[in-house]
């Protein structure tokens, strides 16, 4: 693997972000809202469901979140013709995708240092609330898999026309299963129902989850980028 | 019409002749000869609709699949059209799944829709899937790009598969009856003749339907390439 070129690639996107701010901040702000919008839509005093039920649209809007991220690079480039500049670039087509989602990773990671503690603060300050360390790992494992198989979808989804709704379409069956993981993972350690197995088992499949669709970008994503 | 067109026509008709037999034959073992259920009663008798269309739409989309495979190892045009038909019929039975498997859900457990199962809702994550593939084909001008990205897509559907049955399975209890378990089929001797008969009805129908539609999509080619070739002499 040419280390050299990862880092560069990485780096670009990490540049573009610090100049431009247009994708994390657009995504905390966007994940917020989301929150207080699912607050005041479940019910004012209490949420309706309890911590379950809070705990799943915690996951659902980190998913929608996911998406504005990978839709809103993927066409950023394609605006200023940078993926043309990769594609000319002499470098392995599976890097760049390994690259875009890392870049991605930390896009997630930096969104939910702001996201996790709304997400405390709107619906878990007066209840039952699930084991934190869990929560984390979890997080950083579903963040792993969103940005691996979204960088892959979403370079078939920028090719297309209608891409801002083909993108959603293209991901979401993919994200059942990452959602149902995730959520099993983290509400199975709200109290009564605390085992570490059972735990384990769960966090163990969102590990499954993020090496299945790691090989698969990592062995596809040069069919994506063969113009 | 070429030898290789004939001999396809040939294969067609068989298909469609052997699923013209079968059809009735195992409509006729479905309702006049397979006794009625222990626990269900007559209405167990969806099963054998239910079950064959089912497992008929994964050989649909396994196909489909093993064909994109083929298509992004060998650069072989005509390897798209064979992925892309299974898909199309895998939509198909896999609305039919959906929709005997709902009916089946309403006479055993009394609810059109049941989250615990954890056959209706893999299958319900599939079919989203198959969906998915259709928004993504139609949205890519036709050409060797499209026939790339549907290969890649409908490769990824073949790790989806596996990891739905897995989250479906943690994050829910199972109720759904277990038909065959690690011993064979939980079912007598005409059951299980009932249920063959029923799923080689139903596969000898998609065998007939995939070679109809591929011929049908290949002549829809050649009509598409001579007319082009035509405004290009005019």
């Amino acid at each position: 693997m040419n280390r050299r070129a990862f880092v560069a690639l990485v780096r670009k996107d990490l540049v573009l972000e610090l100049r431009g701010s247009e994708v994390v901040l657009a995504m905390v702000t966007f994940v917020v809202a989301s929150f207080v919008l699912f607050r005041f839509g479940l019910g004012g005093g209490r949420t309706a469901g309890g911590t379950r039920a809070a705990t799943g649209l915690l996951w659902v809007a980190i998913v929608f979140t996911a998406m504005l991220a990978l839709a809103r690079t993927f066409a950023r480039e394609r605006e200023h013709a940078i993926w043309d500049g990769l594609l000319a670039a002499p470098v392995d087509r599976a890097l760049i995708w390994l690259a875009r989602s890392c870049s991605t990773f930390v896009f997630l990671v930096a969104v939910q240092v702001v996201a996790l503690p709304a997400f405390w603060l709107f619906f878990l300050q007066d209840g039952p609330a699930p084991d934190y360390g869990v929560l984390i790992a979890a997080a950083l494992l579903a963040d792993i898999g969103i940005a691996a198989l979204g960088s892959l979808v979403a370079g078939l989804a920028s090719a297309g026309r209608a891409r801002e709704v083909l993108l959603p379409v293209l991901f979401l069956p993919f994200a059942i299963p990452l959602v149902l993981g995730a959520v099993s993972a983290t509400t199975g350690t709200i109290s009564p129902q605390t085992s570490g197995l059972h735990t384990l088992e769960r966090l163990g499949y969102l590990a499954l989850y993020d090496t299945v669709f790691v090989l698969f970008g990592w062995g596809l994503f040069e069919f994506v980028v063969e113009d | 019409m070429n030898t290789t067109a004939a001999a396809r026509l040939d294969r067609a008709t068989c298909a469609a002749l052997v699923a013209a037999v079968l059809m009735p034959v195992a409509l006729g073992l479905i309702f006049f000869y397979v006794p009625n259920d222990a626990d269900q009663g007559f209405s167990q008798r969806i099963f054998y609709f239910h079950v064959p269309i089912a497992m008929t739409t994964y050989a649909l989309f396994a196909w489909g699949a093993l064909n994109a495979a083929r298509y992004l190892w060998t650069g072989d045009v005509t390897l798209d059209l064979r992925s892309y038909v299974p898909m199309h019929l895998g939509v198909i039975f896999g609305t039919l799944t959906l929709v005997t498997g709902s009916f089946w859900a309403k006479v055993s457990w009394g609810t059109w829709w049941y989250w615990g199962s954890t056959e209706l809702n893999t299958f319900l994550i599939i079919f989203l899937f198959y969906c998915a593939y259709f928004m993504l084909r139609f949205s890519v001008d036709p050409g060797e790009k499209r026939a790339r990205y549907s290969a890649v897509y409908a490769l990824l559907g073949v790790g989806l598969i596996p990891i739905s049955v897995l989250a479906v399975h943690l994050g829910q209890d199972v109720i759904h009856p277990i038909t065959f378990t690690d011993h064979g089929a939980n079912m007598d001797g005409s059951m299980l003749f009932t249920f063959l008969m029923a799923l080689a009805a139903m596969l000898s129908l998609a065998v007939a339907m995939y070679l109809v539609e591929l011929r049908g999509k290949r002549l829809d080619e050649q009509v598409t390439r001579l007319r082009r070739l035509a405004e290009g002499t005019r």
